[in-house]
Parts: C-alpha cells; sequence; structure tokens
C-alpha cells in the first residue's frame, strides 16, 4: 500500500501523450465499466510498465507491449489510462505477493452423473481448439487470434478404458461479468459442475495468462495447467522450475505444445490423476490477498457456507450476478450489508476502487510465483520485444502495411486463377467425357436427358471449381495461422472505427468470407446489442466461398487479362459497401456511442502444412458434401422446371423457352433487364437463394438443355461466350458479366445465412436484410450496368 | 426401358429432390443453432462423435 504523501508526489500524464519507444508505468485505469476492467485484466495494473511500440499506418490505432504481450489501443482509449514515468514512487507489483492459503474441499465422486466432463479454458488465442482437435478428432476452425470459438464445442476422448467428454469454451482474460463469453464461461463452469478444468496456459507469456488461474484457483474446482507453446518458451532462453510454479498454485502443471501434439498424453493423464484425487478431501491453494481481505473473506464466508471463495470474493466486489446467486440465501439482507461494510473498508484502506484493488493482488500474486520459479533470459534486455514480433518491422510499417496488404490479397487471388487453371481444365475434361460417355451409351430418353443435362450439367458445373476452393482456402489459412490477420485488423482499425464498427466486427467479417453462418454466429462476443446488429446485417456483404464459383466462371469466360484484380475487386465492393451501409445504420436507426475496444497481436507463427492442409481439406469436403446433396438435388428440380411440359416438335431452344422455368424466367425478366440480364441469369439468382453454387449449376442445366448436338461437349464456359439473344447479339459481354457478378455479390443471403440471422436478431430483421441486399444489388447493378454502357 | 418406366423413375427422382430441398429449407429455418448450418448438413454439436483413444 501507498502513503497518500507519496501519491500525492507523483505527476501523471495520459498514455496517449507517449512518444514511440518511451516506456512508462501505470498510475490508474480511469473511466469504469467493461472497458476499464478489460485493460486492468491486460495487465493495465498500478506500476505495471508499458513501451509505446508504434502508430498504425493510418496512425490510429498504437501498439503497446505490456507484460511481454503487443496491445492496440485506439488514442480514444489510451487517453483513459494515467502514466508516470517516476519509477522510484511505485512500489513493485510483487510488493503485492502474499503467496498462498489453504482451503479444505471435500471429496466428490467423479461419476456421479455418470459423465466425466473436463472443460477447456484459457485466455483467447492460447491454442484451446488445437488441443480440443488433437483429443477429439474434431475439426473446429482455429486462428492465430482471438475470437474463433464463440460458444462450447463437446468432444469425447477415452483412456485407460474411461470415457470423458471435453468442452472447449470461448477463450476469456477473467471471468468477470462484464463480457458475453466471460459470463457464458463462469456460467457454464458453476452450472456444470466440471470434474476438472483444463487450463491452457501460453507458456510464452505467463504473466498476463495466470491472471485468470488466479481466479479458477479461488472457484475450488479440480485444475491442471498446461503450458502450452513450451517450445517457443524453450527457444526465447528463458527457464520456468515447473515443480516449484506447481507447488506454489497448487495444480499440475504439463508441458505442451498443442500444434503437433506434443505432450497431449501427458496432460491428459495428469487431467485424469487429478480427478481420481478430487474423491478424497484435499487442500485447495488460494490466492492470499492480505490479513484484511482474508479475514474478511472468512466472515462472510462463515454467513453463506454454500458459496464457494470465487462467489464471496465477487459478492464483496459488488459483482451483480454473485448478488444475484446471493438472493438465494435466507440471509441475504444480512450478507449484503456485511459485504458493502467490507468493501468500504477495504477501498479506505487502500485508497483505490475494490476491483482494481483485487487485480493488483492478484497480478502481484502471478508476478510473486514467477519471481521465484521464471529465470528469465539473461542475454535480452528489458523491455526488449519477444521472438516473433520481428516481422512486424515490414508488415505493419507506416508506408509499406497497406500496400503490402494490397499486394498479398492480390498475390492470393492471382494464384487462385493461375494455379487452379491447370487442374480445373482436367476436372473439366473428365466431366466432358463423362457426359459423352453416357450420352452414347444410353438410349435416348427422358432419363438419359435427365443425368446427363441436370446432373453431369448441374452438378459438374460447379465441381471444376474445386481446385481454386482449396487454393484459397490453403492461402486464408496461412494467414490466419501466421498471426497476419490480426495485423490486417490493427491496419484497418481506424476505417472500421470511422465508418461506426466495434473493432471486434473484424473477426465475424473475416470469418463471413467462409461462410457467413459461423460468422453471424460469431458477433455474439459484442457486448452492445446495436453493434451486433450492424455487424451481423452487414456480414453478407463478405463475399463467402459459395458466391466464388460464379465469379471464377464470369471472370475466366469474359476477361482475358488482370483476372486476380477483376476478382480481387468484387471481394473490395463488398468490404465497402458493408462500410458504407455501417455508416448508414449507426448513424440513423442503429446509433449509439462507440463501443472501445482492446485488441491483441498475437506473436507470428510459422504456419504449418499440416494445419493449412486439413483446414483446405476440410473445406473441400464440406464443398464436396454439398455437391452430393443440396446442389444435386437443386439440379434435378432445375433440369425438371426446364423440361417439363413438353411440347412435340419445338426445337430445344423453343422448348426451354416454354419450360415451367421458362415462363417464370420471362414473368421475372423485365425486374432484371434494366441490369443487363437474360431470364436465364435472372432464374438463376433466384434459384441461388437457396445455396449460392446453385447460380451456376442452374446456369449449367438452363445452357447444357439449350446447347444443340454439336455444343454438347463444350464447357460452359464456351457455352456462355457463345450464349446469343434472339437478334444475334451475345448474352454476355464483360459489363453484363460485372453486373451479374455484383448482383450474386449482393443479393438475398443464402437460405441458412437467414435462418442464422433469425436466431440471432429476429424475423422483423431477417426480412429486412431481404429486402434490403437485394434492393442494394439492383440499385448497384442497375447503376454500374447504365453507366458503362455509355462509354 | 419404356418410356413410361423411364417417366416414372424420373418423377420420383424429382419428387425426391424435391421433398429433400424443401426438408432442408425448413431445417435450417427452424434450426435452434444445435445444427451450424454451413452445408455440411450435420450437427455439429453431436454428442455421438466416437472419441480418440489414449
Amino acid at each position: 500500500m501507498k502513503s497518500e504523501q507519496d501519491k500525492a508526489k507523483i505527476v501523471t500524464r495520459l498514455l496517449d501523450d507517449e512518444p514511440v519507444g518511451q516506456t512508462v508505468q501505470v498510475v490508474r485505469v480511469m473511466g469504469d465499466g467493461a472497458f476499464r476492467q478489460r485493460l486492468l485484466e491486460m495487465g493495465f495494473v498500478r506500476g505495471a510498465k508499458v513501451t509505446v511500440l508504434k502508430n498504425a499506418p493510418l496512425q490510429d490505432p498504437v501498439e503497446y507491449m505490456i507484460l511481454g504481450a503487443h496491445i492496440s489501443l485506439r488514442h480514444s482509449e489510451a487517453a483513459q489510462v494515467e502514466v508516470t514515468d517516476k519509477e522510484a514512487l511505485f512500489c513493485d507489483l510483487e510488493d503485492n505477493f502474499n503467496g498462498i492459503v489453504e482451503t479444505e474441499v471435500a471429496g466428490v465422486d467423479p461419476m456421479a452423473d455418470n459423465v466425466l466432463r473436463v472443460v477447456l479454458i484459457g485466455n483467447p488465442n492460447c491454442g484451446k481448439t488445437s488441443l480440443f482437435n488433437n483429443v477429439t478428432g474434431a475439426k473446429e476452425k482455429v486462428g492465430n487470434y482471438g475470437g474463433v470459438t464463440v460458444d462450447s464445442k463437446e468432444g469425447w476422448f477415452n483412456i485407460d478404458g474411461r470415457r470423458v467428454q471435453l468442452v472447449d469454451l470461448p477463450g476469456t482474460y477473467s471471468l468477470t461479468e462484464y463480457s458475453p463469453e466471460e459470463m457464458y464461461v463462469r456460467t457454464y463452469i458453476r452450472d456444470n459442475h466440471p470434474d476438472a478444468i483444463l487450463n491452457i496456459v501460453d507458456a510464452g507469456n505467463l504473466e498476463r495468462n495466470l491472471y485468470l488461474t488466479t481466479q479458477v484457483m479461488d472457484m475450488n474446482i479440480p485444475m491442471v495447467i498446461a503450458l502450452n507453446m513450451w517450445d517457443e518458451l524453450e527457444k526465447s532462453g528463458d527457464h520456468l522450475d515447473i515443480e516449484m510454479m506447481s507447488r506454489l498454485l497448487g495444480a499440475r502443471m504439463v508441458p505442451l505444445t498443442a500444434y503437433n501434439g506434443r505432450g497431449v498424453k501427458e496432460v491428459l493423464q495428469a487431467t485424469m490423476q487429478t480427478i481420481d484425487e478430487s474423491e478424497k478431501e484435499t487442500m485447495h491453494h488460494n490466492v492470499n490477498y492480505g490479513t484484511l481481505i482474508e479475514d474478511c473473506l472468512k466472515e462472510l464466508g462463515g454467513m453463506c457456507p454454500t458459496l464457494d471463495r470465487y462467489t464471496v470474493l465477487k459478492v464483496i466486489e459488488n459483482d451483480q450476478h454473485a448478488i444475484e446467486l446471493l438472493n438465494s440465501q435466507p440471509n441475504a439482507g444480512q450478507v449484503k450489508k456485511t459485504a458493502a461494510d467490507m468493501r468500504q473498508r477495504i477501498e479506505r484502506d487502500y485508497n483505490e476502487d475494490i476491483v482494481s484493488i483485487i487485480t493488483d493482488l492478484k497480478y502481484g500474486f502471478v508476478r510473486g510465483a514467477l519471481a521465484e520459479a521464471l529465470t528469465p533470459n539473461p542475454d535480452r534486455a528489458t523491455g526488449e520485444t519477444k521472438p516473433g514480433y520481428s516481422m512486424d518491422r515490414l508488415l505493419t510499417n507506416r508506408w509499406l502495411a497497406l500496400p503490402i496488404l494490397l499486394v498479398l490479397m492480390w498475390l492470393m487471388f492471382e494464384a487462385t486463377f493461375t494455379l487452379g487453371a491447370y487442374p480445373q481444365e482436367w476436372i473439366e475434361s473428365g466431366i466432358g467425357w463423362l457426359g459423352e460417355w453416357i450420352g452414347s451409351v444410353m438410349p435416348d430418353g427422358i432419363l438419359k436427358d435427365l443425368i446427363v443435362d441436370g446432373i453431369i450439367g448441374g452438378v459438374g458445373g460447379v465441381l471444376v471449381f474445386l481446385p481454386q476452393i482449396l487454393i484459397l482456402f490453403f492461402f486464408i489459412s496461412l494467414l490466419e495461422d501466421s498471426g497476419y490477420m490480426a495485423r490486417a485488423a490493427f491496419i484497418v482499425d481506424r476505417i472500421m472505427h470511422r465508418v461506426g464498427l466495434h473493432g471486434k466486427s473484424f473477426i465475424p467479417y473475416l470469418i463471413g468470407f467462409g461462410c457467413g453462418v459461423p460468422a453471424i454466429m460469431a458477433t455474439r462476443t459484442l457486448e452492445n446489442r446495436r453493434d451486433r446488429l450492424v455487424t451481423i446485417l452487414t456480414v453478407p456483404f463478405m463475399s463467402c466461398s459459395a458466391r466464388l464459383p460464379a465469379y471464377l466462371l464470369l471472370v475466366a469466360a469474359f476477361f482475358t487479362a488482370n483476372q486476380g484484380l477483376i476478382l480481387m475487386s468484387i471481394y473490395l465492393i463488398g468490404i465497402l459497401v458493408a462500410a458504407i451501409t455501417a455508416i448508414i445504420m449507426s448513424k440513423t436507426f442503429l446509433k449509439h456511442d462507440k463501443t472501445q475496444f482492446v485488441m491483441e497481436l498475437p506473436p507470428y507463427r510459422k504456419p504449418t502444412a499440416r494445419n493449412a492442409t486439413i483446414h483446405m481439406w476440410s473445406k473441400g469436403k464440406q464443398y464436396l458434401q454439398k455437391m452430393a446433396t443440396i446442389i444435386l438435388a437443386a439440379s434435378i428440380i432445375v433440369w425438371a422446371l426446364g423440361y417439363f411440359p413438353r411440347h412435340e416438335g419445338q426445337t430445344p431452344q423453343e422448348q426451354i423457352e416454354n419450360s415451367y422455368m421458362g415462363q417464370m424466367g420471362k414473368a421475372i425478366e423485365p425486374v432484371v433487364e434494366p441490369l443487363g440480364f437474360n431470364w436465364q441469369m435472372g432464374v438463376s439468382v433466384l434459384t441461388g437463394a437457396a445455396a449460392k453454387e446453385i447460380v451456376v449449376s442452374t446456369m449449367g442445366v438452363l445452357y447444357t438443355g439449350e446447347a444443340d448436338a454439336t455444343e454438347e461437349s463444350a464447357s460452359l464456359k464456351e457455352k456462355l461466350q457463345t450464349a446469343t439473344k434472339p437478334d444475334g447479339t451475345h448474352v454476355f459481354d464483360p459489363i453484363v458479366a460485372y453486373s451479374f457478378m455484383l448482383f450474386i455479390l449482393l443479393y438475398f443471403p443464402c437460405i441458412a445465412a437467414l435462418a442464422a440471422i433469425k436466431r440471432e436478431a429476429g424475423t422483423k430483421w431477417m426480412i429486412f436484410e431481404i429486402f434490403y441486399t437485394t434492393g442494394v444489388a439492383w440499385l448497384i447493378s442497375f447503376l454500374f450496368y447504365q453507366v458503362a454502357r455509355m462509354f | 426401358m419404356s418410356t413410361i418406366i423411364q417417366t416414372i423413375v424420373v418423377l420420383g427422382i424429382v419428387a425426391v429432390a424435391l421433398v429433400y430441398v424443401l426438408r432442408r429449407v425448413v431445417k435450417t429455418m427452424r434450426s435452434k443453432g444445435g445444427d451450424c448450418g454451413c452445408g455440411c448438413g450435420k450437427d455439429c454439436q453431436c454428442k455421438n462423435k466416437p472419441g480418440k483413444e489414449f
């Protein structure tokens, strides 16, 4: 504790005013609520050293280093932190180290509910999902940035003849009540009574990661600590005395390298041993908060013996969810009054608010424990950046960052085209050969027409783009695993801020390039409902992988040069429309104050070929599964609608125009004609509402059916290039093709995405989204087509 | 195969495809989040996944 006189002497400044390269100490974090709490949890506690590393290329946000981690804060947020460079005036955090206290915990029967349940918890991006996938054989999405897991995922493993359920929970920095993921984890643990907690800790950033551990220690649940990324700790030259650390925390600690599976079996064995020991009465280690707070905990704990130490401490902290739990106690009123008195006494004694005091003490405990067990690499200078960040000199450089981002995007799209072209040709020839062979062996008739025109024409038209899908996801996986995606967020954060989007929205947008459904679910991490709504309603403008076959087909058919750039422009227009929509919404009917956001920049990691291949294969499998199910079924229906009713003596062209599909197409033709579309394109976008790949499969069916005998073996691309209107002019040219791509990019999200919007935002917003996206798509395609035609 | 049989077979396939698509759409819209709806068609929260051996 500090004397008032000492405090009065401290001259403080704002962190925002500090120049790049400056190292200062935190005095206090101003404000209140979730943002303040988050900063405290991330280590912005009194006495902690912060180094200003660099401004983002657009000058906002700023990258800081604290507790060895790199944090991105906007200027307005850094202005909430008071700092000083008078080191000597501060007591060191280690002064708060009071060691541990032991609590007797009664033995429990692990099989009481017939299920052995272990939950995985840890900071965001510490490798929980990598371990979960490794242990259960699941293929849940992982990425080198936080916020990928948004709810619990359950899997199983068998060890020594016992079956155990493993639950992967979202990453959290703490277990407070301020953010949805923290409340989710806290409530899950409280309601499901796991037999053990498997706490995944990033061994390269122990100080920050062990803060969460101090909270779990108070819950008195058997815990095992897995020191993940152990290889990075070894490489850094730091040395951790695992045995001593384990003794201090009262939990088994096991080194782990989850991405390659090293140490997984040992972690599981340690977990089982811990569960077995919990059958007997054990002494549980808790953080010692000093005489005053410990006395309060003892007194209050005695008044409500059914509550655990964690909840009692939260009651003293005036945590509203803990107080709700308290309401079930018969003496709730008296306990609340006593807790309030205690809070006042503690705050008066420490001259701080209770949340800062407890956070300081927890960090003090962690730092004290590390001072005893961790020997830092003596060759590393104080304040020097840890390995894994050296590439930032280039990739987030003020002048080079944006050009590098654009070049990387262009390279990705160009490679998708050029490398994918060869296997695409092979698949195309294979499908062409299959169609011809079936055509030659089967007698003419309706069944042959269904197989050749409906199934091979429809499914085959989409299947040929499998290589490009695989290549694109291989590149995305490399960018995600390396940690570059978090840098991309850092580089463009100022733009996100300007358009009224929350910093956390970046993660759903990123996921949206793969599939809109998990992206919409990922908005659950946004605290503010209006932030969530803006993000949910704009995510469908991020071009998902299902739309890619349509772009690939049209770009390859009608643009001979700069194909990668054309494809990239479509993605960029999607982002632009999302930004404009977000500005309009956040300034009108979804107006709200901007929520602050602290983002962690993970160290760069070498992407592994294994992970990239798994990611690519899982995408490829999903794509093939869709081919064999919904695309196949939709192609059959589209073919039937284009085949019936039959009229004798008509040419294939007349037949298809007079079919049910033709009649439908003709009915909507006036609506799509101003965009440069014919009725076949109109029908394709209509059927594409079920799933976006169906746009291509519908065109495959309609143009195959329309083709005469000599054209049957031609690819869909060639058929589109030669398709003509009744007046003999070409249906497609680059302007029509681009207008069509714009419409596909922006219109009606697919049924699955709409269902997700309905679930997350409600029916009203789902209906709004249908009309809004389709209206925007029509308007932009119309403007593009009409203006481009003038030149 | 006679034209009539071929027609019956084809109409049967079309009917199955139609029922499949409609069921899929209804199932997706009614989903409470158990099926992630990403297109894999599987319940990603399935409790009966086989466990890995250690």
